[in-house]
């Protein structure tokens, strides 16, 4: 209590202090029961507004007198403060009495000029809309220049409207019973109560940023979430400062004071920055854990009630907590006041001299300032362990999730790209809608050209070349903040929450000593290999700090909000966005912090993609302040420079949005990005073809995109720094170092080849929210009902963007073992081990619900504590569209059973079935598993994975439902062959005799019931049968003869020990008509399937086999492949059946194994001679098959190989990813199958024909190609093809 | 050696016989062609319908079938993978090597009287392609020997050493350094497919073969 106290900083008599707390204790308990009252009783407030004006009319003289000076440089204005100022309320007060001005202790709309304040939270901000918020210097300054200074240069926010700003001075005449006279008086009530919990709010805030009272941030902190601070860079306090009321009315008053200073100070203020307006309420939404709150929970109740009709914004439903912290720290921060008030006292009689010293106290007391992320939320409920109400606290969460992230400024920003892209798409449908567009920026152009060739024609000296425009606007944050701050320009400017000195002070339990060694010896290790690193880094300490933020152990309470972007003079500083901002104003004392203004920057950003799409709409969206413009038609089309439309646009964007851009110019993306950054800033910089080996040799690896800390520390091991050292390398080395794809990304991109086209459209691959800050978790509930939230949130993502996902990935950030338990940063998450777990849905989803329950499976089966939880996401995949298949039924598209598979191999890691397991593989694998091949059950889908990972998957859960059920709905009922068909594919359960009893014990139980009921279906399998879509299948139906056991290849980089089982009906025992009306993909994979099972046995008496050399290339080619070949192809059936028939004579077709690349001709032949197949006899081993040979679309000969590539060059200008995918996969088939020749030929007519074609892109895709098949020749045969 | 013909041997050893002569065929084809012994030394005669070249010196000749007939009882088990004919520079570092991969179907079915004249044609495919490989490769550097390598499958290896086809002609494990050639380029020359038998002969070749 004591400390609590001491809120205004300064000693204060001990006595004083007690009675206020008591004083305080009576008034909430007063006030809550009165609340109803209040508005009643109107006249009270009225009165003392009233009293205070008078005393304050008393007190001016006396003040004057004893000040010595005075003047009456504020007449006409009124003051009204507003939160924690500096310099203080008191002081301020003291101020405006000497120079003639108001002071408003109650703010009142009619009669208060000025709201002086340093920090306002959002909804304050919104509400005082229209107001005049001055930060405190506006006085000061004043003062100093001895007449009233314009207030538009102290605004606290920048974007404030000043203009209905009329210096009245007759304000103060229009006074109290003006216009609203009787009609006021129920408001002030109102508002005291809603005020109260502003204030508080504000002080919360206040906490986060930095200059709290120490005190409260104690009290406060443990429950208290962030916030995004607008904290202007003064502080004056003035929490409670008010006149002196009588001596009798302070027993009542003192409550009223402490929630009136607050009100007071708080309660309104203006709109200013308009990106935040609803937004950050969700950000303040506090849970404290508060001793002191046990004051408040008698009040609290009724208090809420009371309050609730009075409650004026939008998201009260979620402030429950909200206020229930308030109604607890609200008494806390009474005492408060009543220092203040008692400091008034002494205060005439002090010089304003005083106010250094507690300043200077209170330097120390400072707390952490909330980081630019404007993020916060969640729940810590030991507070709510209090909390009367526990339903009103899950209501209060799930909104607080969907808040946080509807208000989230950065995750705002990021959904911009998103948006951007979005609008991108929309000019490009409008366009097509339109049948043309009208291209503003375009015809301007155009007709400048036109004025300027009239005399000379011979420009245009351009060549049909590529040439994409990178536009970046420079350091936009910055730029767009002092747009409108001329004063600014030039200086070094840095963009962030923080506007204070940079201090704060240091929580207990923090550890930001630790966190920095943590990240320092990360960095050491990253830098290890540099050799002058040390020298480098003494003397230029921003060097080695940058990444690390440092945290010197001096700097422990500098200000960690981090710098969003900073300008080019803060650059020059050493100033590096990202940088926590203490650290930042060390190095640049004189650095000016701007507020976060997101309507502004989104404003800028849709002016900037409206310039651009006025040229063309070949744009690609990369974030809200740069974009790719594939300008090559458009050069062509006008005949301009690249120069020439570069400085266009950058003019356009300049006049429209008043911010630079840096325009850079190349021929393929990568170059465009690099020549930007030399561009900048403010310029525009065309790298052309026959520079780009000069330009990139010297351009630091850092600079390739993908190529992060580790890899270029990585490459620093190599002793390679620059581009060009890169070239020295081989396409071989660099494969080995970082594998295939990626070396194959940097031996390309180091010779500044990309082919990666401009694309204005693109598809969204996961939905996911995630967040990291602030998360304390004290229960297991709080976690789960997170996650429900976090849930709906996604759920609202996947509706959003009208997708549904199969795949629910749980991210979990663990504090480290070690780590301190609060990190440096507040309510950040520290040094963290990261855990992802993920499930694969049966069908896919967009049911927050669904998505939850599996989510909150994975939670448990990761079996965390939760106490170290630091972060949680969840993201959704194998996203499809959800109009397509309401019913979910049929896989999405490009899903397969493969992907499945693998999916549960990596959902169940564990158990500990290892024994039983290889028993199982061989043991199980004859015995059909017709029973429970027909169990479909969404409750099967896979099991968590039960917490350790060195165990082997667990062997017996059921895989795949969804084939089944998918199918299920195809079949006729009548014909027991579908079922049988159509469920070939399971997973088996051993049998309960295989399965160890104790192992099965220590499953999950979800598990174990699975497998249980597994069992017992088995056993009755005829009888329950009948509850499934599927129609039984009779008992008397013989196993499927043969079965095979497949090991599928383990997907790379995830950690499993086994593979999964498999079993497959031969083939001829599969309808044909279920086959062809199986999806696609089911189809592709069945006979892939049936494939590697040919394969399987030919090469099981050669053992050896061919690993699967080229897994990355592959992987992606397989999914997505479009078979574009086949349409063109107009008798893929002939072309693909014949070669077929021809090489296996005396095979039915039935067995004859689908080509790799095209199932197709199996299909047909299925389709041709049904009979064979649905004989029911099953056969005895299939005869071993000749691997088939690899087919291009069907085409097998070289000669249909060549007419396809022909064809495919000469008719198309710009070849698609995919089938430039196929021709890699088909090679890389080709190698495989051991047929270099043909390999050898297709290589060089490729050449030939691609080279020769005019386009740069066939080239570029021939090269592509290469070294591709390079690659897998390389990985096969130890050497490269001699290419000539 | 074999003929054709024989009908009542199992069809390993057919391949493993047709397999034999044709790499007798072959090698000797190839030191002709890539200059290794001087040409005086080769006769000119007549195998799969196409002329050839072949050596007459007895030395060689013996060591060339001492060798086929070690690998001939690999080929019948399917055990070889790889034939090699590596040619060396003086300093016995390989620059070229003559790679045939063998791959068998693993049951053997010769159900036509077609099948072998088939099989005839598409060895004789890759012979003509062997004698007009000089064309894509550079030459070789003065004093090349030559040396017989074959990549078996499995701990084939293991059994070589325990059955010695021919007396005092054991297979020796190959140095590395024969095996493994620096800044190999591959040339591949033809693939042949046939029921019994698949086949692939490539050319890895030294980028640098003076140096």
């Amino acid at each position: 209590m004591t400390r609590l106290a001491e809120g205004g900083g300064k000693p204060t008599p001990q006595l004083g202090q007690a009675r206020s707390l008591s004083m305080s204790r009576d008034g909430w308990r007063k006030k809550a029961s009165e609340n109803d009252g209040w508005g009643g009783q109107g006249g009270y407030m009225a009165a003392k507004v009233s009293k205070l004006e008078e005393q304050f009319q008393k007190d001016a003289p006396r003040e004057q007198k004893k000040d010595g000076k005075s003047s009456c440089i504020f007449s006409g204005v009124a003051i009204y403060v507003n939160g924690y100022t500096d310099p203080s309320a008191a002081e301020l007060r003291r101020l405006m009495m000497l120079h003639g001005g108001q002071f408003h202790l109650y703010y009142s709309r009619s009669k208060t000029t000025h709201i002086i304040a340093t920090n306002l939270p959002n909804f304050k901000i919104q509400e005082l809309k229209g107001e005049k918020v001055v930060r405190p210097e506006w006085i000061i300054d004043s003062i100093k220049a001895g007449r009233q200074l314009s207030y538009i240069q102290y605004q606290l926010y920048a974007k404030q409207k000043g203009l209905n700003f009329t210096r009245v001075s007759g304000i103060e005449g229009q006074d109290p019973s003006s216009n609203h006279g009787p009609d006021i008086k129920p408001q002030p009530s109102h508002t005291l109560s809603k005020d109260v919990l502003k204030s508080t709010q504000a002080n919360h805030m206040a906490n986060y940023t930095e200059k709290t009272d120490h005190q409260l941030d104690i009290r406060l902190r443990n429950g208290l979430h962030s916030i995004i601070s607008e904290v202007d860079a003064e502080k004056s306090r003035v929490n409670g400062i008010h006149d002196d009321d009588d001596d009798d009315d302070i027993a009542c008053s003192i409550l009223p004071r402490g929630s009136q200073d607050t009100l007071l100070t708080n309660g309104h203020v203006h709109p200013v920055n308009g990106a935040l307006k609803p937004q950050d309420f969700a950000d303040h939404h506090p849970h404290v854990v508060d001793k002191a709150s046990n004051q408040s929970h008698l009040p609290q109740d009724k208090y809420r009630e009371g309050e609730e009709p009075c409650c004026s914004y939008t998201e009260s439903k979620a402030n429950s907590h909200l206020r229930s912290l308030i109604s607890a720290a609200s008494p806390a921060k009474q005492p408060g006041p009543h220092n203040m008030q008692t400091d008034l006292h002494q205060k005439p009689t002090s010089n304003s001299g005083t106010l250094g010293a507690p300043q200077k106290a209170s330097l120390h007391d400072q707390t952490t300032v909330r980081l630019n992320g404007s993020y916060h939320v969640t729940s810590n409920s030991s507070t709510l362990a209090n909390s009367s109400n526990q339903s009103g606290k899950s209501s209060a969460e799930a909104g607080i999730i969907s808040e946080f992230f509807s208000h989230s400024r950065l995750h705002h920003i990021s959904t911009w790209r998103n948006e951007f892209s979005e609008y991108v798409n929309s000019l490009q449908s409008r366009r097509r809608a339109a049948g043309g567009a009208v291209f503003s920026g375009r015809e301007k152009l155009k007709k400048l050209k036109a004025n300027c060739n009239s005399g000379s024609l011979m420009a245009a000296p351009q060549v049909r070349q590529s040439c994409v425009l990178h536009v970046d606007m420079d350091c936009f944050f910055v730029s767009v903040g002092i747009r409108h701050r001329p004063d600014l320009i030039g200086k070094p400017v840095a963009v962030t929450s923080n506007r204070g000195p940079g201090r704060v002070a240091q929580r207990p339990g923090a550890n930001p000593q630790l966190e920095f060694q943590y990240y320092q010896n990360k960095q050491k290790h990253y830098r290890k290999e540099k050799t002058d690193g040390d020298l480098e880094m003494t003397p230029s300490p921003q060097d080695g700090e940058v990444p690390s933020n440092g945290v010197h152990e001096d700097l422990a309470a500098l200000s960690m909000a981090e710098i969003a972007s900073c300008s080019y003079e803060a650059r020059q500083a050493g100033v590096r966005n990202g940088m926590f901002f203490g650290r930042a104003k060390q190095l640049c004392p004189d650095l000016q912090s701007v507020p976060y203004d997101f309507h502004a920057y989104k404003e800028v950003a849709l002016a900037m993609y409206e310039i651009l799409a006025s040229y063309t709409h070949n744009i690609e969206a990369l974030s809200c302040d740069e974009a790719l413009v594939d300008a090559t038609a458009l050069l062509v089309e006008l005949g301009v420079s690249p120069d020439e439309l570069a400085r266009s646009i950058r003019e356009d964007i300049k006049e429209k949005t008043g911010c630079c851009a840096s325009v850079g110019m190349s021929s393929n993306i990568l170059l465009a990005r690099m020549a930007t950054r030399k561009a900048k800033p403010k310029g525009q910089y065309l790298l052309r073809s026959e520079e780009v080996d000069d330009f990139i040799r010297d351009q630091p690896v850092s600079s390739l995109p993908g190529v992060g800390r580790s890899m270029s520390s990585k490459l620093t091991s190599l002793g390679v720094s620059t581009c060009g050292d890169l070239q020295q390398l081989s396409l071989s080395q660099l494969q080995r170092e970082f594998g295939p794809r990626t070396g194959q990304t940097l031996f390309r991109f180091c010779r500044g080849l990309d082919d990666r086209p401009v694309r204005s459209e693109k598809e969204r691959k996961s939905v996911s929210a995630e967040m990291n800050y602030n998360i304390r978790f004290t229960q297991v509930e709080e976690a789960e009902s997170f996650l429900n939230n976090l849930s709906m949130e996604v759920q609202k993502r996947l509706e959003g963007a009208g997708l549904r996902g199969r795949r629910v990935t749980l991210k979990v950030m663990m504090r480290k073992p070690g780590a301190p338990v609060e990190p440096a940063k507040y309510g950040g998450h520290g040094i963290c081990d990261n855990f992802a777990r993920s499930v694969l849905l049966a069908q896919p989803t967009d049911s927050g619900r669904v998505i939850a329950s599996e989510a909150i499976k994975l939670f448990h089966a990761m079996k965390l504590n939760v106490k170290d939880m630091r972060g949680v996401g969840l993201q959704v995949q194998q996203l499809d569209g959800s109009h397509a298949d309401p019913s979910g039924q049929g896989p999405s598209r490009g899903r397969s059973i493969r992907d499945l598979l693998l999916a549960k191999q990596s959902a169940h890691s564990p158990s500990k079935e290892s024994p039983s397991q290889d028993g199982l593989i061989s043991a199980s694998s004859s015995r059909a598993f017709s029973s429970n091949q027909k169990r479909v059950t969404p409750a099967l889908s896979p099991p968590p994975s039960t917490s350790s990972s060195s165990s082997p998957p667990p062997s017996f859960t059921i895989i795949d439902p969804m084939p089944g059920t998918s199918k299920g709905d195809y079949h006729h009922p009548h014909t027991p062959n579908h079922v049988r068909a159509c469920l070939n594919i399971s997973i088996e359960v051993p049998s309960p005799s295989q399965v160890d009893p104790s192992v099965l014990k220590a499953l999950p139980i979800d598990i174990r019931r699975q497998v249980e009921e597994t069992w017992r279906y088995r056993e009755e399998q005829p009888s329950t049968s009948s509850h499934y879509s599927t129609p039984p299948r009779p008992p008397s139906t013989p196993p499927p003869g043969p079965s095979l056991v497949l090991q599928l290849p383990n997907q790379p980089g995830q950690p499993c020990t086994t593979g999964i089982i498999l079993e497959l009906p031969d083939f001829s025992q599969v309808d044909p008509d279920v086959f062809a009306a199986l999806p696609r993909e089911l189809q592709e994979e069945l006979c892939s399937a049936y494939r590697n099972k040919g394969n399987a046995q030919a090469q099981a008496s050669t053992v050896v086999e061919q690993k699967n050399s080229f897994p990355q290339l592959k992987q992606p080619a397989v999914g997505k492949l479009k078979r574009r070949y086949k349409k063109r192809n107009t008798s893929p059936a002939k072309n693909g059946s014949s070669p077929l028939k021809k090489m296996f004579p005396g095979n039915s077709p039935a067995k004859t194994s689908p080509s790799k690349t095209l199932p197709l001709p199996l299909r047909e032949q299925d389709l041709k001679c049904p009979s064979s197949l649905s004989t029911d006899v099953p056969e005895t081993l299939p005869k071993p098959i000749p691997r088939p040979a690899p087919t291009l679309a069907g085409a097998h000969e070289f000669s249909e190989i060549r007419t396809l590539l022909r064809e495919w060059v000469t008719t198309i200008s710009e070849p698609m990813e995919e089938d430039i995918l196929q021709v890699v996969k088909y090679c890389t088939e080709l190698v495989e199958d051991k047929d270099l020749e043909k390999l050898y030929l297709v290589i060089k007519y490729m050449k030939r024909l691609m080279q020769q074609s005019s386009e740069s892109v066939w080239s570029m895709a021939f090269d592509f190609v290469l070294d591709n098949v390079q690659v897998v020749v390389q990985q096969t045969y130890g050497s490269t093809l001699k290419i000539t | 050696m074999a003929t054709l013909t024989r009908q009542d041997l199992n069809f390993g050893q057919v391949v493993a016989d047709i397999l034999c002569e044709f790499l007798e065929v072959a090698i000797h084809l190839i030191l002709y062609v890539r200059d290794i012994y001087p040409s005086g030394i080769f006769q000119k005669r007549q195998k799969y319908n196409v002329p050839v070249q072949m050596s007459c010196h007895p030395q060689l000749n013996q060591y060339i079938q001492d060798t086929l007939h070690c690998v001939k009882p690999l080929i019948e088990k399917n055990e070889a993978e790889k034939v090699v004919v590596v040619i060396m520079n003086k300093e016995h570092h390989p620059v070229e090597r003559f790679v045939f991969e063998i791959s068998q179907p693993p049951l053997l079915a010769i159900s036509s009287e077609t099948l072998l004249s088939h099989v005839e044609q598409l060895l004789r495919a890759m012979i003509l392609k062997i004698s007009v490989c000089d064309a894509v490769l550079d030459s070789n550097p003065p004093g090349c020997t030559f040396t017989v390598l074959v990549h078996t499958r499995e701990a084939a290896t293991r059994n070589m050493e325990k059955v010695q086809v021919i007396k005092d002609f054991p297979w020796i494990v190959a140095d590395e350094q024969e095996v493994h050639m620096e800044e190999a380029k591959l040339i591949p020359l033809k693939t042949m497919t046939s029921d019994i038998l698949k086949m692939q002969l490539y050319v890895e070749e030294k980028t640098q073969k003076s140096s």
